[in-house]
């Protein structure tokens, strides 16, 4: 069963179409990574499926209801991380789930057994200071903690990873690897390293249109059996590789030389342990 | 002259109460603003100057606008 | 309900920690004392002045009346101003700073925020308000412990209502604008507008600012409670559309 559909879904912002006759599903359990470049229309679609816009045309059904604009009630199954996710600064971490779980009608017992537990998942347990001092990557921390208090059935994440550093993105996306398979999960980003690591499904938003959905492992089989990676002990010429290759009657469309080199982001990662 | 420090004497039972509230909130807010180096708006300096000359609407200005939250 | 309650129990919490409580009680607490003493020290202040040859103004022996006089021209004045400065950003800074997002997308209703926020600030606005009319009472009292004063408690309420009338101003306008110079701004604009209306006779009698700015004439006997009661009913009417109006925008705002 789907937990979000969307159907021919249209928006502009007066003569910009911002989203052009989309449509996807995303079914239980998966991980949909939504990719596209910064202003494709990302966070535009998820807004339009916590209905905090109208759309233009189409449908969003979000476990089989219809998403209204204005009226929020199918924002009971989803829990939403804003890219950049605003509290009060007044407020300490505890007090801030209080409020959410409150809204939600949980009791206060409840409230104080899951604010709990989710805090320790997103590692703030032992942090008692008031928000208007945490970093960004804390606030982003907090921002999974109350996303996840109603037990959405939809985690809906636009940018999580994309303001933070090398360190609190690799703590977001073991936060999101974690909740794996409790809770679909729909993951907004541009930074496809990220979707590689998390995500098993995913969709690409290019010009206001999706123009690849697909699951990552039809997408890494398509690619194993047209692409090779070859790595040498000594240094080597590109050019000796290719003439072996014409020589066997086979011809790449693409070579690449001096790919070895260790990424920086690895090597960041490794050093800011 | 005797006459009105008899009345001032008269009235310090207003006068005292509504001086210790007129310093408190001044003292709190010069205390706010040179504990916290960042402000919504303004620097310190005009803060330190509001709170001293504008009486009692001086602080309340500062704790509304005038105090950051970062 | 329950999301009224978490939600106004946050904004209590809000008042709290953003010192709003303290400093607005403070300053009308300031003008609840300064009121009765400004009233006994002007004559002796202006006793004092030596205007040339000798010739030195001499004013009545103050009176009850007079200290009633300073607090309704001091919370008329300053007081509002107090209430507006303190308010302007309730409604505000949600918009400015984007802190409804979470709240919003849990399913909280949109008139729960707008109900939950005049409901607040009324109360504090009403504790503030009866603060100081109970140290300005308990000072006048024990002053001029003889003096009666009439229709006293029509005042105090035409005074209390106008306040509650800048709060439903402030919400509405902070609502439309989404910032606070836009909500501060638009609330004098609309007192700007009303003391301009109120030097025609004829509006006079409905401008809910009479009831901020007449109520000396009630105190000193020259207008009626009668008089003002066209004003109270546009005043109540007007708080009731205005707190409609920001329900209504607020449904058609993104946030």
């Amino acid at each position: 069963m789907s937990v979000l559909s969307i159907k021919g879904l249209s928006k502009s912002f007066g003569k910009n179409k911002v989203i052009n006759n989309i449509s996807f599903d995303v079914p239980e359990g998966s991980v949909f990574g939504f990719i596209g470049a910064n202003g494709a229309g990302k966070t535009t679609t998820m807004k339009m499926i916590l209905g905090l816009l109208p759309a233009d045309s189409g449908e969003i059904f979000v476990c089989g209801e219809k998403v209204s604009f204005g009226a929020t009630k199918t924002n009971r199954y989803i829990g939403y991380l804003p890219d950049v996710p605003e509290f009060y600064g007044y407020m300490r971490p505890m007090e801030y789930l209080r409020l959410c779980g409150e809204l939600i009608g949980l009791k206060s017992d409840e409230i104080n057994d899951r604010s709990a537990e989710l805090l320790k998942m997103v590692g703030l347990a032992d942090v008692n200071k008031k928000i208007k001092g945490f970093s960004r990557g804390m606030k982003q921390r907090l921002g999974v903690a109350q996303a996840l208090i109603n037990k959405p059935k939809l985690l809906i994440c636009d940018e999580p990873t994309s303001a933070l550093d090398p360190m609190g993105r690799k703590d977001i996306l073991d936060i999101l690897h974690e909740i794996k398979g409790k809770t679909t999960v729909i993951f907004s980003t541009h930074i496809l390293s990220d979707v590689e690591r998390i995500c098993d499904r995913l969709a690409v938003l290019h010009k206001s249109e999706i123009v690849l959905e697909s699951t990552l492992s039809d997408l890494k089989l398509e690619r194993k059996s047209r692409a090779i990676e070859l790595e040498f002990e000594d240094e080597i010429d590109s050019e000796e590789v290719l003439r072996v290759l014409k020589d066997g009657n086979l011809f790449p469309k693409k070579c690449e030389a001096a790919n070895v080199e260790m990424s920086l982001e690895s090597l960041y990662l490794e050093v800011a342990k | 002259m005797a006459n009105s420090l008899n009345t001032l004497v008269s009235f310090l039972p207003l006068i005292i109460p509504l001086a210790i509230i007129q310093f408190g909130l001044m003292i709190a807010a010069l205390v706010h603003i040179l504990k916290h180096d960042t402000y919504k708006t303004g620097n310190r300096l005009l803060w330190i100057i509001i709170c001293i000359c504008v009486n009692t609407i001086g602080p309340i200005l500062y704790f509304v606008i005038g105090r950051g939250d970062e | 309900m329950i999301e009224f309650i978490a939600f106004t129990k946050k904004e209590y919490m809000e008042s709290l920690r953003t010192y709003r409580l303290v400093t607005l009680a403070a300053v009308l607490l300031v003008f609840g004392i300064l009121s009765p003493l400004t009233a006994a020290l002007l004559p002796e202040i202006l006793g004092a002045i030596d205007l040339g040859d000798g010739v030195v103004l001499t004013l009545p022996e103050p009176s009850a009346i007079d200290s009633w006089t300073q607090f309704f021209s001091n919370i008329g004045q300053m007081g509002m101003l107090a209430v507006i400065i303190s308010f302007s950003g309730s409604m505000a800074n949600e918009f400015s700073r984007g802190t409804l997002v979470n709240l919003l997308t849990k399913g909280m209703k949109r008139h729960v925020v707008i109900l939950s926020k005049f409901f607040s600030a009324s109360v504090l606005w009403t504790i503030g308000y009866a603060l100081c009319l109970a140290v300005c009472y308990v000072y006048t009292a024990y002053y001029w412990p003889s003096d009666v004063i009439t229709n006293a408690p029509f005042a105090f309420f035409s005074l209390w209502l106008f306040g509650e009338f800048l709060i439903a101003i402030l919400i509405f306008s902070g609502t439309l604008f989404g910032s606070f110079y836009g909500a501060l701004l638009s609330c004098f604009g609309a007192i700007v507008v009303m003391a301009l209306l109120n030097i025609s006779p004829a509006i006079q009698k409905f401008n809910p600012i009479s009831l901020s700015g007449d109520t000396l004439a009630l105190l000193s006997g020259h207008k009626e409670i009668a008089d003002f009661f066209p004003a109270v009913i546009i005043c109540v009417s007007a708080i009731v559309i205005l707190i409609i109006a920001s329900i209504l925008v607020f449904n058609k705002k993104k946030v």
